[in-house]
C-alpha cells in the first residue's frame, strides 16, 4: 500500500463531536481516489492530517512505508513531500505564474528549474502565461497554475481540496478530465475532496464516502454511486 | 510519549522567541499590575472619598465623547476619500494623517494660546476692531475643549485603519447596496459603518487608550480626571505606592476591555485569499454635493493641522533667534535616531508574536496577543518605573560580570539608552501590533500551509510568503510607531541617559515653564520629520496598491 | 500641478533633514553612551551627574561656566521632580547622580525624608545661604527664591484694597480671585506654610474661602490667571513672581501690554510675611563625586552665580550679598514668611488633602 491510514481520530478545538473518528483507508500507487461528502463530514479534515497541517488525537499514518503521524511521530508539512491543490488555490499575489510554479523546487539549480517549469507549464497548458501575475488569470487558469504548483516538485502524493468548486459548468467538466489524463500520464496517486457525486464518477478509481466524520462506504465509482 | 509529539509541534523559533519577547514585555508592567493587591493606606481611603467618583466620571465622559467623534469623523473621512472625487483627494489621503504628527499636549497649548486673551484671536477683535468679546467664550480649558483636543489629534488612528479596510472592500457591496436603493446617508450609516466594525474597534480602541494614559492635557487644562488621581498621589502625596495601585486598577479595567472585546468578536474571519476583489472606484458627484465635500474635508484638515502649524510657525519665527542654536541638530539626530531604532525593534517582535498568535489556535496565544497592548494603557511615568525597576534588577544580577569585564560602575545598564529603548517597545508595541494583526488576518493561513506543502519550511516561509504579503501592514505600522517615539515624552524623561535630550523633552522644558512660544521651534521639528513620514508612508503604500 | 510642487518641496525638505541627521551624527554619534562613559572619566578628568528638574537655559550657561572654571564637567538629566526622586530612590546604592537639584522646598524635604541626601559641610555655603533656606541638618541648600504674590488691575484695585492673602477671602472678593489648581506645587506650598504658621483649621477655612470667592474653576498655568485678570474674569490673581517677570520680558507684544496693566502686591507685610518657595539643591547620600558636589553647590551660591539667576530668570538671589535684579528691585522690599523650609515639605500631602476636601479642582 502507497498511504496506509489507520484509526484516525481527530476533533477541532471547542467542537463537541469528532471531527473524525477511527477512519482507515489504504491507497495504492498511482490511484485516483475521491472522497465524498456533505460539507461538515470531515473530508477536507481528512487532507489537512494527511498533509500534516493539523495533528491528530489518535491513530497512524504511513506515507510510502514512512510514518508520517503516530503517537510518538510528527513529520513536519514541508518535510512530507506531499502536494495539495486548494479550495482557494491561494496563489501568492506578489509572484509570476512563472515564480509560483518555481516556488517549490529548491533543490534544483536555475536550468533543472527552467526545464521543470516548461514541463509542467505545458502539461497544464499555459504556456505564454508565466509572466502574468494570478489577479490576470480567470479561475480555471488559476486553477491549472495551483496545479501545476503542486506538481513541480514531484510529490508522491497530491491532493485537491474542492478544485472544481470555484469553476463553471463548461469549465468543470473539461477541466476534470484533462486532470484526470494529466494525473494518469504523470502516475501520481492522488485524492481529491469533493461534494459532487459526478466529479466522483468522472475522475476517481475509487470512491471514498464520508458522513459525520465515519467513512461509510468504499469502493469503485460504479459499485457505490446509484 | 505525546508531549513530545506536541513540544515538537509547537516548540520552534517562532513560539520560542515569543514568549521570551512577551516575558520581557510583561515583566516591567506585572510588577505594576501586582500592586492591585497591595493593602491600602491611610492616603487611599483618602483618593477614594475625595478624587475618585469625579474623577471617574470626567474620564468616563471624556472618553466616551472622544471616541464617538473620533469614530464620526475618522470613519466619514476614510468614507468618503475612498468612495468620492473630490478636488485634492489625493493630498487628503495622507494629510488627513497629518494631526497624528502633532502631539495632543502641543495642539492643546497651541490651540489654548490662540483662544486666550493675549491670543492672535481675541487680540484681533479687540486691537482692530475694538470688540471686547466675553472672555469665557474662548474658553477651550474645559471638558469639551478636552475632548475637542484629543478628537482633532487622535482621529486619524480611525481614519487611518478605516480607510485600509475600506480599500480593501468589494466594490459590488457597495454597488449592490446603491442598486438596493440606498441615499448615501444611508449607505453610510447601514452599511459602511457595520462592515468596518473590526477597523473602527481597532481604531477607537488606541484612541481611547491614549486619552487614558493622557496627563500632559488635562493637566494644562486643570481637568480631573483618572491620571490626576494617579499623579496627586504621587507628586502631591509622594505616596508612589497608592499611585502605582491605582495605575494597576487602570489597567486591569483596560485589560478586561480588550478581552471583552475580543471574546465578542469571536472567531469571525475576515479573510480573503482569492486573488484580488476588485477594488471600489470613486465616483463623482454633482458639483455643489462635491464643494460640501470638499469643504467637510478641508475644514478638519484646517483645524488638526493648518491652524495649530501656522500659529507654532508664527511663534516659532517670535523666538527663533533666542532658541535656535546648534544643539538643535543633535536633538533632531536623537530624536530620529531613537525612533527609528525603536519602531524597528517593534514591528520585529510584533512579527513575531503576530505570526505565532496566527499560526496557533490556543487561547494562550490570544492572550499573549492582548499582552502587548498592556503597556499602551497607563500613564508612561508609571511604566517607566517598572522599567526602571526591571533594569536595575537585571544590573544587580550582572555585578560580577561587570567585575569580571574590569568594569567598577554597578549600574551600566539602567544608565544606557537600551533601558530608554526598552520602554518605547515595551509601551508602543500595542501601535505596531495593531497593523500587523488585522494584516495577518486578513491573508489569513492558507497562503503559508501552500508554501509549506511545497516543501518550505516555516521560517523561509515567513520571508518569502508571509513578509511580502503584509509589506503594507509593515510599513503602516513602523510609521505609527516611529511618530509615537518621536512624540513621546514620560518616559524619555524619567528614563534619559545623562546629557541625552530629544525634540519632545526640549520642547516640553519650555511649555512646562508656560513658555510656549519657545516651545514652538522644537514642536515644529517634530510636526515636520513626523509629517515627512507620514508622507514617505503614502507614497510607499500607493505603490504598492498599483 | 500643485501636488507635483508639494511633492518635490517634500523631498526637497526629506534630504535635508536626512543631511542634518547625518552631520550631527558625524559630531554626537558617541552622544548617546556619554551616560557609561560619565563614570569612565571620573578618574582622569572629574564630573559632576546631576537630577534637575529646572530646565532653564540660565542654569545650562552656568554649568558650561563651572565646566571652564574648574574642569569638571556636568552630566545632567533633566525630569520631573518626583520622577527624579523615584528614580534615586529605585537606584539606591548604585545611583550615579551626585547632586539632586529642584525648584520646590517641600521636593527637598522629601527627598530628605526619604534618605536620599547627606549632611555636607561647607563654610562657604554656610555663608552664602541664610539659616531659613538651608535644612537644618545641611543636607540642602537653597538657591533662589520666588515669592508667591497678589496680583491685581491697576484700573479696577488699588494697592490700599489689598493687605493679606487671608483677605482673599473676604466677602468683598467674592467671584473675583483667580488661582490654578490644587495640583500646582507652589499653591500646595503655599497652603502648606499656612498649615504650618496657623495649623491645619485655620488653613482649611482660608482654603474654603478662596474656593468661595473664585471667579472661575481654576484652569491654565499662571500666566493664565494673569490673562484672566486683564480679560476682566476677575480682578486679583494669586501668582508667582517669576512668570510675572516672564511676561513683562515676552517677545509677544500682547503678553507685555497685559503685564503692563496689572501690578505687584506683596501681602501679609504687616503681619506674618509673604509667602516665598526655593529652588535648592542637595548631595546625594551615595555621591560617587561627593568633592565635586560640593564645589558645584559653592559655585551656585556664589554671588556670581547668584547675581546671574536674578538678571537673567527673574529669581530672586539667596546670598544676602547680591541685589535682586533691577526689574525685582522696582517691585520693592519685603517681609517674606519666617519659616523653614522643610516646613513645606512637612505639610505638602496634608494641603493637597484639605483642598481636596473643600473641592478646589
Amino acid at each position: 500500500m502507497y498511504v496506509e491510514i489507520n484509526g484516525l481520530t481527530f476533533s477541532y478545538r471547542n467542537a463537541k463531536e469528532k471531527t473524525i473518528q477511527d477512519a482507515s483507508i489504504a491507497i495504492e500507487k498511482g490511484e485516483i481516489i475521491t472522497i465524498l461528502g456533505q460539507s461538515g463530514s470531515g473530508k477536507s479534515t481528512i487532507l489537512r492530517l494527511i498533509a500534516g497541517l493539523e495533528m491528530p488525537e489518535s491513530g497512524t499514518i504511513k506515507i510510502n512505508g514512512q510514518i508520517m503521524t503516530d503517537d510518538a511521530t510528527f513529520v513536519s508539512p514541508e518535510k512530507r513531500g506531499v502536494g495539495m491543490v486548494f479550495q482557494d488555490y491561494a496563489l501568492f499575489p506578489h509572484m509570476t505564474v512563472a515564480a509560483n510554479i518555481k516556488f517549490g523546487l529548491k533543490k534544483m539549480n536555475r536550468y533543472e528549474r527552467d526545464a521543470r517549469l516548461k514541463e509542467v507549464i505545458d502539461l497544464v497548458g499555459l504556456t505564454g502565461f508565466e509572466k502574468r501575475y494570478p489577479y490576470e488569470l480567470s479561475g480555471g487558469q488559476q486553477q491549472r497554475v495551483a496545479l501545476a504548483r503542486a506538481m513541480a516538485p514531484n510529490p508522491s502524493l497530491i491532493m485537491f481540496d474542492e478544485p472544481f468548486s470555484n469553476l463553471d459548468a463548461d469549465l468543470q467538466i473539461k477541466i476534470r478530465d484533462e486532470l484526470r489524463d494529466i494525473l494518469k500520464k504523470a502516475g501520481i496517486t492522488s485524492i481529491f475532496v469533493t461534494h459532487d457525486q459526478e466529479d466522483a464518477r468522472a475522475i476517481a478509481d475509487r470512491v471514498i464516502m464520508m458522513d459525520h466524520g465515519h467513512i461509510m462506504k468504499t469502493g469503485t465509482p460504479d459499485l457505490i454511486l446509484t | 510519549m505525546k508531549a513530545i509529539r506536541f513540544f515538537r509541534l509547537h516548540l520552534n523559533v517562532w513560539s520560542i522567541m515569543s514568549i521570551i519577547f512577551t516575558l520581557l514585555i510583561i515583566s516591567p508592567t506585572l510588577s505594576i499590575f501586582i500592586q492591585i493587591f497591595e493593602k491600602p493606606n491611610e492616603n487611599w481611603y483618602h483618593i477614594q472619598e475625595f478624587l475618585l467618583k469625579n474623577y471617574i466620571q470626567n474620564t468616563l465622559v471624556i472618553v466616551f465623547f472622544t471616541g464617538f467623534f473620533s469614530v464620526m469623523i475618522g470613519v466619514s473621512l476614510a468614507w468618503l476619500v475612498t468612495a468620492y472625487r473630490f478636488p485634492l483627494r489625493n493630498f487628503f489621503k495622507w494629510g488627513l494623517i497629518l494631526p497624528l504628527a502633532i502631539p495632543p499636549y502641543i495642539g492643546a497649548y497651541t490651540y489654548h494660546g490662540i483662544l486666550n486673551y493675549t491670543g492672535v484671536v481675541q487680540a484681533t477683535l479687540r486691537n482692530q476692531f475694538d470688540i471686547k468679546a466675553n472672555h469665557a467664550y474662548f474658553d477651550i480649558m474645559n471638558i469639551p475643549g478636552a475632548i475637542f483636543i484629543f478628537t482633532i489629534f487622535l482621529y486619524p488612528y480611525v481614519y487611518i485603519i478605516t480607510r485600509a479596510y475600506l480599500e480593501q472592500q468589494s466594490a459590488s457591496l457597495v454597488e449592490n447596496a446603491r442598486l438596493l436603493g440606498s441615499g448615501p446617508v444611508q449607505l453610510f450609516f447601514r452599511v459602511i459603518m457595520p462592515i468596518s466594525r473590526t477597523a473602527i474597534v481597532g481604531g477607537v480602541s488606541l484612541v481611547v487608550l491614549e486619552v487614558l494614559n493622557d496627563y500632559g492635557v488635562v493637566s494644562y487644562f486643570g481637568i480631573q480626571v483618572f491620571t490626576t488621581a494617579i499623579f496627586q498621589a504621587w507628586f502631591g502625596m509622594s505616596d508612589v505606592a497608592s499611585a502605582i495601585k491605582l495605575a494597576g486598577i487602570l489597567m486591569a479595567i483596560v485589560f478586561a476591555i480588550l478581552f471583552l472585546e475580543k471574546v465578542l468578536r469571536g472567531r469571525k474571519k475576515y479573510s480573503y485569499s482569492n486573488a484580488k476583489v476588485r477594488p471600489l472606484e470613486p465616483i463623482s458627484l454633482s458639483r455643489e454635493k462635491t464643494a460640501v465635500l470638499f469643504v467637510y474635508t478641508a475644514l478638519i484638515f484646517t483645524i488638526g493641522f493648518v491652524i495649530p502649524f501656522v500659529q507654532l510657525f508664527q511663534w516659532m519665527l517670535l523666538t527663533f533667534e533666542k532658541v535656535a542654536s546648534e544643539e538643535f541638530l543633535t536633538l533632531i539626530f536623537n530624536s530620529v535616531y531613537v525612533s527609528l531604532i525603536a519602531a524597528s525593534l517593534i514591528m520585529v517582535i510584533a512579527l513575531v508574536i503576530g505570526n505565532f498568535t496566527r499560526l496557533s489556535d490556543g487561547a494562550w496565544a490570544k492572550a499573549v496577543s492582548r499582552i502587548t497592548v498592556l503597556g499602551y494603557s497607563i500613564p508612561g511615568a508609571v511604566i517607566a518605573i517598572g522599567v526602571l525597576t526591571f533594569f536595575l534588577w537585571i544590573d544587580r544580577q550582572l555585578k560580577g560580570v561587570y567585575h569580571a569585564m574590569g568594569i567598577e560602575a554597578p549600574i551600566i545598564l539602567s544608565l544606557s539608552i537600551i533601558m530608554l529603548l526598552f520602554a518605547y517597545v515595551s509601551r508602543f508595541l500595542a501601535i505596531g501590533f495593531n497593523p500587523i494583526d488585522s494584516g495577518f488576518d486578513k491573508i489569513g493561513r492558507s497562503f503559508t500551509e501552500a508554501s509549506r506543502l511545497l516543501g518550505i519550511p516555516l521560517t523561509r516561509t515567513f520571508f518569502k510568503v508571509d513578509l511580502p504579503m503584509i509589506r503594507g501592514a509593515v510599513f503602516g505600522g513602523f510609521t505609527l510607531a516611529f511618530i509615537e517615539v518621536m512624540k513621546e515624552l514620560p518616559l524619555t524623561l524619567l528614563l534619559q541617559p545623562f546629557n541625552f535630550y530629544t525634540l519632545a523633552t526640549k520642547a516640553f522644558q519650555y511649555a512646562n515653564d508656560e513658555r510656549i512660544y519657545e516651545a514652538a521651534l522644537a514642536s515644529m521639528l517634530i510636526i515636520l520629520i513626523s509629517g515627512v513620514s507620514i508622507f514617505i508612508f503614502h507614497k510607499v503604500l500607493e505603490k504598492e496598491n498599483r | 500641478m500643485n501636488n507635483r510642487k508639494f511633492k518635490f518641496l517634500s523631498i526637497l525638505f526629506t534630504l535635508a533633514v536626512m543631511l542634518l541627521a547625518a552631520c550631527s551624527g558625524n559630531n554626537n554619534s558617541a552622544e548617546p553612551e556619554t551616560g557609561t562613559k560619565a563614570d569612565e572619566e571620573t578618574k582622569d578628568a572629574g564630573v559632576v551627574n546631576l537630577y534637575t528638574s529646572r530646565h532653564y537655559e540660565t542654569d545650562d550657561a552656568l554649568f558650561e561656566q563651572f565646566t571652564e572654571e574648574t574642569g569638571i564637567k556636568v552630566n545632567v538629566v533633566k525630569g520631573e521632580e518626583d520622577e527624579l526622586m523615584e528614580r534615586l530612590t529605585r537606584e539606591g546604592e548604585a545611583t550615579e547622580a551626585d547632586v539632586f537639584y529642584t525648584a520646590d522646598a517641600g521636593r527637598l524635604h522629601w527627598a530628605k525624608e526619604k534618605g536620599l541626601l547627606q549632611s555636607i559641610e561647607s563654610e562657604t555655603l554656610e555663608a552664602n545661604v541664610p539659616e531659613n533656606y538651608r535644612d537644618i541638618d545641611n543636607e540642602w541648600f537653597g538657591l533662589t527664591k520666588r515669592a508667591r504674590v497678589i496680583v491685581y488691575a491697576k484700573d479696577r484695585v488699588t494697592p490700599e484694597d489689598l493687605s493679606t492673602y487671608e483677605a482673599l477671602t473676604e466677602e468683598q472678593w467674592k467671584g473675583k480671585v483667580l488661582i490654578r489648581s490644587s495640583e500646582n506645587i507652589y499653591n500646595q506650598s503655599l497652603v502648606a506654610s499656612f498649615i504650618s504658621l496657623n495649623g491645619a483649621d485655620a488653613a482649611k477655612e482660608w482654603a474654603q474661602g478662596i474656593v468661595n470667592n473664585m471667579a472661575r474653576d481654576p484652569e491654565g498655568g499662571d500666566r493664565d490667571q494673569a490673562k484672566a485678570i486683564a480679560a476682566g474674569e476677575g480682578d486679583v490673581a494669586v501668582m508667582n513672581t517669576y512668570y510675572f517677570g516672564q511676561m513683562l520680558n515676552s517677545e509677544d507684544a500682547e503678553e507685555v501690554k497685559v503685564a503692563e496693566q496689572l501690578g505687584v502686591f506683596f501681602p501679609n507685610q504687616e503681619t506674618n510675611g509673604t509667602h516665598v518657595n526655593v529652588s535648592g539643591a542637595g548631595v546625594t547620600k551615595h555621591a560617587k563625586n561627593k568633592e565635586n558636589a560640593i564645589k558645584f553647590l559653592e559655585f551656585l551660591s556664589s554671588e556670581e552665580a547668584q547675581g546671574q539667576f536674578s538678571e537673567a530668570n527673574y529669581e530672586y538671589p539667596v546670598n544676602p550679598n547680591v541685589e535682586p535684579s533691577e526689574l525685582l528691585a522696582s517691585w520693592g522690599d519685603f517681609k517674606a514668611q519666617d519659616l523653614n523650609m522643610s516646613e513645606l515639605g512637612k505639610y505638602n500631602a496634608d494641603a493637597l488633602k484639605l483642598m481636596n476636601e473643600v473641592e478646589w479642582k
